[in-house]
């Protein structure tokens, strides 16, 4: 059923996305690099408000008004730059090409209109020849996570549970055979088991299929979970990026330190977990220059006052941080003082 | 189906009670009005040079009744008559039944009120999902402004102005009646043509006093709707521009239904005005002057029909609702 070509590649560069406020037009994302290797699945973490949902809507160029993409470039292998895609071009690659799913908890289906109604409208919108073939196809993939195809596609949307209908809005995302899948939030507000089972699903259709994966949440447990590779965002920014295991094993940002360290692990005292001090910045109180974390970093030094933290490369790994040095692995150069700090 | 039924028994017990308790009221209202319209033409008869009892005859044989005992029996008297789709006699109109008078009026009313309103809910359904979809624009500010004003405007000042404008200032409409009297009625060009004329004022007034309303209505609807996650999802599974429109429309209309159906009840009572200022012989120009002639049964009976319209314009609307919405027809969450 899939095609045979190999997954898409994505290449995001010095992506900035700004919201018109009061206070004049703010960068919600600003001058991001990332790339989804073609075949794996990226996480992107961050509090909330760090910019990730902007992040992931600009791989469809669907930044909602106030916002708009005011620079940088997002690369899609088949697609070319979606930032200059426009008007039925742009239709028609969301969905075909690139598939988006909600968050489980948003009601992304029309409430007035069965699961089968929206896929044959689907299909009508991609000019899909054989509407028959799209629902078997629908049934299967409903089939595939676990679910009897044939009653949810007769089903409205408040006869499905949060699951169902996380997995419908993934068959939704699937069924045109898109081969790069954007899933945002996919597991908030479900239940601890729904939230395994979805993980699961995303990650055995994902290696079905031979798709390209990105999944955006506040979760470090859910990147930990299905996450080939790793963005952490702040700001706005990534903070730092590189292979999960690595990533978590060895964070190199003090910002990735500290989200580690808020979590209390199932064994171990719980006591040694330190929540971050203070709170993520809204819009208004990004700073413009220097390091956006400086607020909150124990690490934190005079220049990270003005200067633009310098993004220090190793291998595959990247971190965006005055502290990082490359020469000593990437490690923060005060580490041994922070450690001291903590105690 | 049996949610339907369910519903459907539910809204007819409650119309049943409203009903009653109306009739109760205005039997109670309409009864301890001074004045017996029998005694006036009584002693309209005497005055003319009638004999008295000659009179008494004249009187109860052009009404075929005289109403006598307490308010109670005459209450149940009244009820039971209900009860077997009788009215009682019209007093003004010698020899009539209440019904047959209410019926031939109501013609007048019915065929008008649901022109205009289906008119304005047309038009103003569509600019309202124009304005809203162009809120941020010139044309939108206008379409909202024009809504904001002509649903400020009460409708019997509307129906004064375009009496005003149409009639005299440029008298292109005629001022009052159905028809040219001087045309045959028949299915000819002719009288239709004359019918249409003569309805034109009553039926554009309905139509631009509800026109605001509507385009309002529908304007925060679609923008609520527009909100909606369901739209942005479509947009990015690359649902054609049609298609997301229809999603649109089908729910933001949703809830207008219902106003439909209880404005085009309302809009009986609404129609006293206009039809007095057009001197167009409907209903409303009918409890007017059965008010005048304190004709109490034909009174009674215009509210009973007013009453019932409404009910019975709530019971379509929530039929009519649960026809197209599932989350109703299925009985589940609302939400
Ligand atoms: N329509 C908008 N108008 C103004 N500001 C906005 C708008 N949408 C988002 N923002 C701001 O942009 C920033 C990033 O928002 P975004 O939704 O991308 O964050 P997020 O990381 O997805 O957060 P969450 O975890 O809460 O979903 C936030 O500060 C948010 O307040
Ligand atoms: S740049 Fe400075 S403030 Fe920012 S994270 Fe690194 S050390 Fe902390
Ligand atoms: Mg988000």
């Amino acid at each position: 059923m899939a095609p045979e070509q190999s997954p898409p590649g994505v290449r995001i560069r010095g992506l900035t996305v700004v919201y018109r406020t009061p206070a004049g037009e703010l960068p919600a994302v600003s001058g991001v690099d990332l790339d989804l290797a073609p075949g794996t699945i990226t996480g992107v973490v961050g509090e909330s408000g760090s910019g990730k949902s902007t992040l992931a809507l600009s791989l469809l160029n669907a930044v909602q008004p106030p916002g708009r993409i005011a620079a940088g470039s997002v690369e899609i292998d088949g697609l070319g730059d979606v930032v200059a895609l426009g008007g039925e071009g742009l239709r028609r690659a969301r969905g075909r090409h690139v598939g988006y799913v909600f968050q489980a908890a948003q009601n992304s289906l029309n409430p007035l209109k069965t699961v089968g109604k929206q896929v044959l409208d689907l299909g009508r919108s991609h000019g899909v020849e054989n509407p028959r073939g799209l629902l078997a196809d629908a049934r299967d993939l409903l089939g595939r996570m676990g679910l009897d195809g044939a009653r949810v596609l007769d089903s409205y949307q408040h006869e499905l549970s949060g699951g169902m209908r996380q997995r419908v809005g993934i068959m939704l995302a699937l069924v045109l055979n898109a081969r790069l899948v954007v899933l945002d939030e996919p597991t908030t507000a479900l239940d601890m088991i729904t939230q395994a089972t979805i993980l699961r699903i995303v990650r055995e259709v994902h290696a079905e299929r031979g798709l390209t994966t990105l999944v955006i949440t506040h979760d470090l447990g859910v990147v930990a979970e299905v996450a080939d590779r790793l963005a952490v965002m702040y700001g706005g920014r990534v903070a730092e990026q590189g292979p999960t295991r690595e990533v978590l094993a060895e964070p190199r940002h003090p910002y990735t330190r500290g989200l580690l360290g808020a979590i209390p692990r199932l064994v171990g005292d719980i006591g040694e977990a330190h929540a971050l001090p203070g709170r993520p910045p809204t819009l208004a109180d990004i700073p413009a220059d220097g390091c956006v974390f400086r607020e909150r970093c124990p690490l934190r030094m005079d220049v990270c006052e003005t200067g633009r933290p310098p993004v220090v490369v190793s291998v595959s790994r990247s971190a965006a941080c005055h502290a990082v040095r490359d020469d000593d692995g990437g490690r923060p150069a005060v580490a041994a003082a922070t450690g001291e700090e903590q105690a | 189906m049996a949610v339907l039924l369910r519903r459907l028994a539910g809204h007819v017990a409650r119309g049943f009670v409203m009903i009653l308790v109306v009739t109760t009221i205005s039997f109670l209202i309409i009864r301890s009005v001074p004045g017996d319209p029998l005694a006036a033409r009584y002693q309209k008869l005497v005055e003319q040079g009638m004999a008295p009892d000659a009179a008494q005859r004249a009187v109860e044989a052009l009404y075929g009744f005289t109403p006598k005992g307490g308010l109670w029996e005459q209450y149940l008297d009244y009820m039971g008559g209900l009860a077997h789709l009788d009215l009682g006699q019209s007093l003004s109109v010698p020899g009539a039944g209440v019904s047959t008078v209410l019926f031939s009026a109501a013609k007048w009313t019915v065929i008008p009120v649901l022109a205009g309103t289906l008119l304005s809910f047309l038009v103003g359904v569509v600019m309202g999902v124009y304005a809203a979809i162009k809120r941020t624009g010139v044309l939108g500010d206008l379409l909202a402004i024009s809504g904001s004003l002509l649903h400020g405007v009460p409708q019997y000042v509307l129906a004064l102005l375009l009496g005003a404008i149409f009639t005299t200032l440029v008298p292109i409409l005629p001022a009052g009646g159905t028809a040219d009297i001087m045309i045959d009625p028949g299915f000819t060009a002719d009288y239709i043509g004359s019918l249409v004329q003569h309805a034109t004022l009553p039926v554009v007034t309905y139509a631009l006093a509800g026109y605001g309303g509507w385009i309002l209505a529908m304007k925060s609807s679609v923008v609520t709707v527009l909100g909606d996650d369901f739209i942005l999802a479509a947009e990015l599974r690359g649902m054609k521009r049609s298609i997301v429109f229809r999603y649109l429309a089908r729910n933001a209309i949703l809830p207008l239904f219902t106003i439909l159906a209880l404005s085009l009840g309302l809009l009986f009572g609404g129609a006293i005005f206009i039809e007095r200022i057009f001197n167009y012989p409907g209903l409303g120009l009918m409890l007017i002057d059965s008010i005048n002639n304190r004709d109490y049964s034909l009174m009674g009976g215009a509210f009973l029909l007013i009453t019932t319209a409404v009910v019975v314009a709530n019971i379509a609307a929530d039929l009519l609702y649960t026809v197209i919405d599932p989350r109703v027809r299925s009985g589940g969450e609302a939400a």
